[in-house]
């Protein structure tokens, strides 16, 4: 089975099917995805600021990551899931998709920093935990973390402006001038 | 309002904004990065008034070190947020989730500087005091959730029509 066909299985299984076919599904997934993202992101962000040197210098690395990485895996977790079930309900259409291609892999360029960040930069962080320096190896990782974080976010948000998706959000620009002004004297009668 | 409406539409900001293809991602990914920083920056304060985290550092000390980034995040969701909807006034405009997370924005900015402004007048109880009281809790996981919810309304704009059904002005 060629991979076309593999993620054609997918996106025509039960769950797959599920979530493409029931009402609001989608748009309701993808609002816990951009709430898991945002506690990736900014639970990452303030660690990877104390690597760089610019955010609670005053306090050992340890107990900033502490105080912050659960929070980034639950962040992760619920990011994971939600994704995991987008894509199963347009998996073809995600898999030909080159931004969705790039993000994955910059997904696995963030894993592989925070890998080499654990196993090797941090083996001796007991010498620099109360440094409001830390070194050079460690202020690269959070600079790399939050630069392939950041290109994540960005490329996850141009998925949905890229051909092939039906998300069915509103194009941008595409103004129906009478329309608008009837709707906004319906927002006004609504506010009072 | 109309002709509010019609004056954005028309500007040539807004047709400038409108008719690039990247310019309307490009502002939404630095409104979706900040509003990620915030949460972050909340996230630590709520935890620490909770008594989950940093239990060691008094509230003054925690709050000190992150609310800079909670007002300096809604200053850049605020321009940012300011330039989408020139770019797309009826998609923002029109829309019941957008007014919906205006609403929320009002809450949780107004429990934010109360908080704040608390915090300031009373340094040195918080800088002593490692319980917090049951009620001050209670508007931590409030206002957390308020932010949430403002990250989630401003999602469904998106959807605004299928979510919202006839509450939505676009239907």
């Amino acid at each position: 089975m060629d991979f076309y066909s593999f993620f054609a299985a997918i996106e025509n299984s039960a769950i797959g099917t599920f979530v493409r076919e029931t009402l609001n599904a989608l748009p309701i997934i993808n609002v816990f995805h951009v709430v898991g993202l945002s506690l990736v992101f900014g639970t990452i962000f303030m660690v990877d600021m104390r690597l760089i040197g610019l955010q609670s210098v005053s306090r050992p690395v340890s107990r900033v990551a502490q105080d912050l990485l659960k929070w980034t895996w639950v962040g992760f977790a619920l990011a994971a899931v939600t994704g995991l079930l987008m894509f199963a309900a347009n998996a073809t259409t995600f898999y030909v998709n080159l931004q969705f291609q790039l993000k994955m892999v910059a997904l696995v360029f963030a894993g592989l920093n925070m890998v080499v960040f654990e196993l090797i930069t941090a083996r001796n962080m007991a010498h620099w935990d109360n440094e409001r320096r830390t070194p050079p190896a460690a202020r690269f990782a959070g600079f790399a973390s939050i630069s392939l974080w950041v290109l994540i976010i960005v490329l996850g948000r141009w998925i949905g402006y890229t051909k092939g998706f039906n998300f069915s959000a509103p194009p941008a620009g595409d103004l129906d001038l009478d329309n608008l002004f009837g709707a906004i004297s319906l927002v006004q009668t609504a506010v009072g | 309002m109309q002709e509010f409406a019609a004056w954005l539409a028309g500007t040539g900001l807004s047709q400038t904004i409108a008719s690039s293809l990247w310019m309307i991602p490009v502002i939404q990914s630095v409104h979706i990065v900040t509003f990620g920083v915030l949460i972050g920056a909340l996230l630590m304060v709520d935890l620490r008034i909770l008594g989950v985290i940093a239990k060691d550092q008094s509230l003054v000390t925690v709050t000190r070190r992150y609310a800079p980034w909670v007002w300096g995040c809604i200053v850049v969701l605020a321009a940012s947020g300011l330039l989408l909807i020139v770019g797309e006034p009826a998609r923002e405009l029109l829309s019941f989730s957008f007014w919906a997370k205006m609403s929320l924005l009002a809450v949780g900015i107004v429990i934010a500087a109360a908080f704040q402004i608390h915090v300031r007048n009373n340094q040195a109880k918080w800088a002593e005091t490692e319980m917090v009281a049951p009620a001050t809790k209670v508007f931590a996981v409030l206002s957390f959730f308020i932010w949430l919810g403002i990250i989630a309304m401003g999602r469904l704009i998106a959807w605004d029509t299928e979510i919202w059904g006839s509450l939505s002005p676009q239907a």
